[in-house]
């Protein structure tokens, strides 16, 4: 290990890295290669998203995004988890399902999307639906493989130890498919904000979706409110991420997966 | 001869949430799920297993798609709600639109889309992501930023990048690339990353050329991860396609489905629904017939772990 592999070299390089692509944005914008009216300077995108940070239409929007977003997850992870579940826990059951299942999640989640804006119009239901019904169908069958990817020596031994029903559940079926489920709901939380910006900017649902179209549309003076928005909504994926990825360490720190990241951490 | 990749340890290749801490790779869910694409194939293989007989006999699982479609037939029926019109007249319009009609026009114009920018984002994704694990140092570098861009939602990226490049298909390549680089290549650096150092210097001490390492060490090591990456990346082009054409587009099943709906037109609205449905499953189980072919070797190698 040398100079260039400690841990605040590191640090700094990637600091540098951010200030250069903020920098080479100025530079480009400043030299006339970006055109300013479809693409603003760093300087004023920064001013605008801090003017912005002031306003409280902006934390409606954000509020707005959220709650889509949370709502909608809440609804769709609950019902892929407990209908995956069931399927996995029997076998007819499971092979008579799964084709559907397979096809479903095949299907382009923002066809059902036009069906949605007729049904409900620009409205909260109508996000909630959408996210429900996207992250419903790859989150069922993570936990349907989760649910039986149970290892055979320990089913084995649960059949030795006679165990049944609910403790069986909840002692050998649980702890083998939460890893599965873990990531799922990881996977669902980052398609969930995409589908919830998508049925804003297409379905016209208050949020910070909107707030990207209509500045777009309100002309080339508004275009750093756009990019600021831009901005906002990968700080929001950020958040939303680090969160989900926070909470999979901290609830599965027992699981082999999470041991070996720890080992190699360290 | 390919050296087969490791098996002895699927978490390894496990894309790495934060830890040493990179770009994390949420990709395929199944993937992402701390299954390597290994234990994806275990889980599936025992009802694709055996000869054309044997197939046969599992087409009794068919039994609850069929009753779905048969209920959606006969409950639809007699449908007078204007958001649910009988299935017999969706699929006579479908007939129609899209067989006899015209609307075939605006499948080719998003299929040409989706396939430029899927084979662009492809190429990149696996170029990008072998530099960015040849060169560990610019990796470690650049992932922060790397890692904004994937986060943010490429449809809030669509308004700016309409402004810019006006509508028309260079603007929907772009976004279908941008959006559908990243599992490709979180998942091209995941899988490298995953080889067994000892196979890498093994190639060293037998003094193999680059090439010979590439083709014979890496590619075997890293492939069923950046199968599982471009499986992932072709759902999001699909997406992304129908996306563009929702927002900003005159021609497309995107714009075909939204012209319906703002004509009113729910049936005709239906038809494109069903269409693109088709499509992206007809797309998904073609890429999944090329995988079987390319893995072949390493789903046979698991079939044979399996049983021994």
């Amino acid at each position: 290990m040398n100079a260039v592999d400690t841990g605040w070299f590191r640090t700094l390089a990637r600091l540098g890295v951010i200030a250069a692509v903020l920098a080479g944005w100025q530079l480009l914008s400043v030299a006339g290669v970006l055109d300013s009216s479809s693409f603003p300077s760093m300087t004023a995108t920064m001013a605008e998203l801090g003017r912005q940070l002031t306003d409280s239409d902006l934390w409606l929007a954000v509020w707005e995004t959220v709650r889509g977003w949370g709502l909608g997850l809440l609804i769709g992870c609950s019902l892929a988890i407990t209908i995956g579940t069931l399927l996995g826990l029997n076998r007819f059951a499971y092979l008579s399902v799964i084709p559907v299942i397979e096809f479903l999640k095949t299907v382009p989640v923002i066809a059902i999307l036009p069906l949605a804006i007729v049904v409900w119009g620009a409205t909260l239901e109508m996000k909630v639906f959408l996210v429900a019904f996207g992250v419903f169908w790859p989150l069922a069958i993570q936990t349907i493989y989760g649910v039986r990817a149970v290892d055979p020596v320990v089913r084995d031994t649960a059949a030795v130890l006679r165990l049944r029903g609910f403790r069986k559940f909840t002692t050998v079926t649980l702890p083998s498919a939460a890893p599965f489920i873990a990531t799922g709901l990881r996977v669902a939380a980052a398609v969930g904000l995409i589908l919830t910006i998508i049925a804003e900017l297409v379905g016209g649902a208050r949020g910070l979706g909107l707030s990207i179209l209509t500045s777009v549309n309100a002309g080339p003076d508004r275009l750093p409110a756009t990019y600021a928005f831009i901005l906002l909504t990968g700080v929001t994926g950020v958040l939303v991420t680090t969160a989900f990825v926070a909470l999979e360490q901290r609830l599965l720190h027992w699981h082999e997966s999470q041991r070996n990241l720890a080992a190699k951490a360290a | 001869m390919t050296t087969p990749p490791r098996f002895e340890a699927p978490s390894l290749a496990r894309p790495e949430p934060t830890g040493s801490a990179d770009v994390p790779s949420t990709s395929d869910p199944v993937v992402a799920a701390g299954t390597t694409p290994s234990q994806q194939f275990t889980a599936r293989s025992p009802r694709r297993r055996g000869g054309p007989l044997q197939r046969l006999k599992g087409l009794w699982r068919l039994w609850f798609f069929a009753l779905v479609l048969v209920l959606w037939w006969v409950l639809s029926a007699d449908s007078t709600s204007t958001f649910f019109p009988p299935l017999q007249n969706i699929v006579q319009r479908l007939w129609e639109t899209w067989v006899v009609g015209e609307a075939r026009s605006d499948l080719y114009s998003s299929l040409r889309h989706f396939a430029i920018g899927y084979t662009i984002a492809g190429v990149l994704g696996v170029a990008i992501g072998a530099l960015l694990w040849k060169f560990q140092r610019v990796g470690h570098a650049v992932s922060p930023v790397l890692y904004f861009v994937y986060v943010i939602p490429t449809a809030a990226l669509l308004p700016a990048i309409v402004a810019i490049m006006g509508i028309g298909s260079p603007m929907k390549i772009t976004i279908v690339v941008l959006a559908a680089v990243w599992p490709t290549m979180l998942n091209t650096l995941d899988g490298m990353r995953g080889i067994d150092p000892i196979k890498l210097d093994t190639a060293k001490v037998l003094h193999m050329s680059p090439l010979t390492t590439v083709r014979s060490v890496v590619l075997p090591g890293a492939m069923p991860q950046i199968m599982a990456g471009l499986r992932h990346s072709l759902s999001i082009a699909v997406i992304m396609m129908v996306v563009s054409e929702l927002i900003a587009s005159t021609e497309g099943i995107g714009f075909f489905i939204l012209e319906a709906q703002q004509r009113f037109a729910i049936t005709t609205m239906w038809t494109g629904i069903i269409v693109l449905a088709l499509v992206g499953s007809a797309l998904t189980f073609l890429f999944i017939a090329v995988e079987r072919v390319v893995l072949g070797w390493y789903i046979g190698a698991r079939a044979v772990e399996q049983k021994g």
